[in-house]
């Protein structure tokens, strides 16, 4: 009964909020404008000095390559009124080799009955992702954005007698909603473009979080956390953003959280994920610029457990393999990416992007044994119009 | 205390109301009118016109524009928008069209009638003249006869020149489309100007001051202009420039009068 009172809680803020963005008299600028005056007239009067004009409220991202952060950040920007973007992004990222806290375990280390006493240790995994992704200017104050993305997961496994094998699971994962509102945004010439919004959106539990194949343990057994394509809960992704420009040089800070509401279907919830993102980029011509990128994540153990997950094997209980303990999923990690932007200005009468963008962790802190992340490598196709 | 609540909301939203209508024009017959007319006198170095190499859609474009800010001719200044203040009641709007420097074929057309009625036709990437006036709380049709996609990006000004210019629209112009934006005056506030470019084509710029009636004029090649009909009375006669300033002259319009008068900018 519970329960569902707050899934009938859920839904009625969810559509309430969706009501709030379609329904509202078109709105016709940022959120802060009006309430700045103070600001406005400091900056304007140091502007008059410089003989230049401070402008308010200027979102629009001149066509240029880095008009647009580095490919694996998202929601980083806003549109005009009626505009539309397509996106679609491939990511692939690889992860190999077991790592506790900041150390690295051997196969021997996790399958030892004298360390880690699994009987059975991950090796690999490759995620790759296809995400199709639209967003919409709304109106001048609010532009929506959806994504769905398509996830195909490998595993690779060694047993204590040696022996490999491999998993897979693949499917549409969860799909995102979000709504970003202008905050604010102020110009001159010399001292660049400054803009901040609010990043609103919730995460809808389309992807399996019940995917099977066949193991040394049966045809058909349920995957463990990490191969699941979804989180099965409904998720909030609140957030902030900011981005600057000036000349040549751009760069930008966001931040961003999962929150997940409640517990699925299989009775656990993931950890809430909180991430910043910080980048610059130098564009070397109009077409072409590239950028810098760190990324800090920080994502929690899983709550509860899935109780028909299997996490230990044989009438010794000897437990089966990390990827199956909620306490095994949590962790930090610091990414350094380099990428490249260029623009198509004209391709096909359409404003178009073509981003890449490859990197690897710089520090990361596993509640272990849990593989670590190698390397991840993203690529994406932007159309505006 | 409840009633009293109610009886004060009731009265501060007839006042609001009695504001808003005292403030408002009203087109009527006004009995002995006159007219103010005069020059508009440039003196000292006149500016070049800024050049720009045309860098997206020089097929409909053109290969260079440029963008003559401060136009003069044998001393005297083009474009100059003067505007008469504070006139309640009197003649219609007018219907005009005035076409923008050429390359291009861009024309603000005023329908006239009971209100303003803008239309700025975009054609060959031009909007239209430098300057011109725009009236808030109601639709202005930007119509774009171009092939090409326009970014039409609108600011509203406190002052003359523009020194803070804030965003009130910023949308798409498609290809052979037409929209209607309202410059609404909760929006416009106290704003005097509003500056259109294009984000697309940085040469398309112009600047379009606020007017409440239809007592205004801009100044032609001899840096003439004229306003007729005007209700005898005294009122404020203003001269707006987005790069000279603001010039104004308190003016007493005698029935059936006729009143010279001269503005003179100077450039340093």
């Amino acid at each position: 009964m519970k329960t569902r009172g707050i899934r009938y809680l859920l839904f009625g803020l969810l559509m309430g909020s969706y009501g709030l963005v379609c329904f509202l008299p078109p709105a016709e600028g940022a959120v802060l404008d009006g309430l700045m005056g103070g600001v406005e007239e400091s900056l304007g009067k140091r502007a008059e000095k410089k003989g230049e004009r401070l402008i308010i409220g200027n979102f629009y991202q001149a066509e240029r390559p880095d008009s647009h952060a580095p490919i694996g950040v998202m929601q980083d920007h806003t549109h005009n009124k009626g505009e539309f973007m397509f996106t679609y992004r491939y990511m692939y990222m690889y992860m190999d080799k077991m790592r506790n806290g900041t150390d690295n375990l051997s196969i021997n280390d996790v399958l030892s009955p004298s360390r880690e006493n699994f009987a059975v240790t991950p090796k690999n995994m490759t995620t790759q992702m296809h995400m199709f992704s639209a967003m919409y200017g709304l109106n001048d104050t609010v532009t929506l954005m959806a994504m769905l993305p398509y996830v195909m997961k490998e595993m690779e496994h060694q047993n204590r007698a040696g022996a490999n094998f491999t998993t897979h699971s693949s499917g549409f994962g969860d799909t995102k909603l979000a709504a970003l509102w202008r905050l604010y945004a102020f110009e001159t010439p010399s001292i660049g473009a400054h803009r901040f919004h609010l990043n609103t959106g919730v995460s809808l539990p389309t992807g399996d979080i019940n995917p099977t194949d066949n193991t040394p343990l049966g045809n058909n057994s349920l995957l463990p956390y990490p191969m699941r394509l979804g989180s099965g809960t409904v998720d909030l992704l609140p957030g902030l953003t900011y981005t600057g420009v000036r000349n040549d040089v751009s760069w930008g800070f966001q931040a961003l959280g999962t929150v997940r509401i409640g517990y699925n279907k299989q009775g656990y919830k993931e950890g809430n994920r909180y991430q910043v993102n910080t980048w610059g980029a130098y564009r070397w011509a109009k077409w072409i610029s590239t950028s810098a990128r760190l990324n800090w994540q920080q994502w929690y153990n899983i709550k509860r457990e899935d109780g028909q997950l299997q996490t230990t094997v044989g009438p010794a209980q000897i437990p089966l393999v990390p990827t199956a303990y909620p306490k095994l999923q949590g962790g930090q990690r610091l990414d350094l990416m380099g990428g490249v932007n260029v623009l198509f200005p004209e391709f096909m009468g359409l404003e178009n992007h073509l981003n890449v963008e490859a990197g690897a962790p710089i520090y990361q802190y596993l509640d272990g044994p849990q593989l670590r992340q190698a390397w991840s490598f993203w690529v994406g196709w932007q159309i505006v119009m | 205390m409840k009633k009293k609540n109610i009886i004060g909301v009731l009265a501060s939203i007839f006042l609001l109301m009695g504001v808003t209508l005292t403030h408002a024009y009203e087109a009527g017959e006004v009995p002995n009118v006159g007219t103010i007319h005069g020059q508009v006198i440039f003196s000292g170095t006149p500016q070049a016109p800024v050049q720009f190499a045309v860098e997206k859609n020089p097929e409909i474009c053109g290969q260079e524009r440029s963008l003559l800010k401060v136009e003069t001719h044998n001393g005297f200044l083009v474009g100059a928008v003067v505007v008469l203040e504070n006139v309640r009641k009197g003649k219609p709007f007018p219907t005009q069209a005035f076409r923008g420097n050429l390359p291009g074929e861009g024309e603000f057309r005023y329908e006239g009638g009971n209100s303003l009625g803008l239309r700025v036709k975009t054609k060959g990437c031009n909007f239209g003249p430098f300057t011109g006036v725009i009236a808030a709380d109601e639709a202005v049709r930007f119509q774009n006869q171009d092939t090409i996609k326009h970014v039409l990006h609108s600011f509203v000004s406190k002052d003359t020149k523009g020194r803070i210019l804030r965003t009130v629209h910023n949308q798409d112009l498609s290809p052979r489309d037409e929209i209607d934006r309202v410059f609404p005056s909760d929006k416009m506030k106290d704003g005097v100007v509003v500056r259109i470019i294009c984000n697309r084509h940085d040469f398309m710029q112009n600047w379009l001051y606020v007017v409440d009636n239809p007592y205004f004029a801009i100044s032609d090649q001899e840096g003439r202009f004229r306003i007729d009909e005007i209700p005898p009375g005294t009122y404020t006669l203003l001269v707006r420039h987005p790069v000279l300033g603001e010039q104004r002259q308190e003016v007493t319009i005698e029935a059936r009068g006729d009143l010279q008068v001269g503005f003179q900018f100077v450039n340093e």
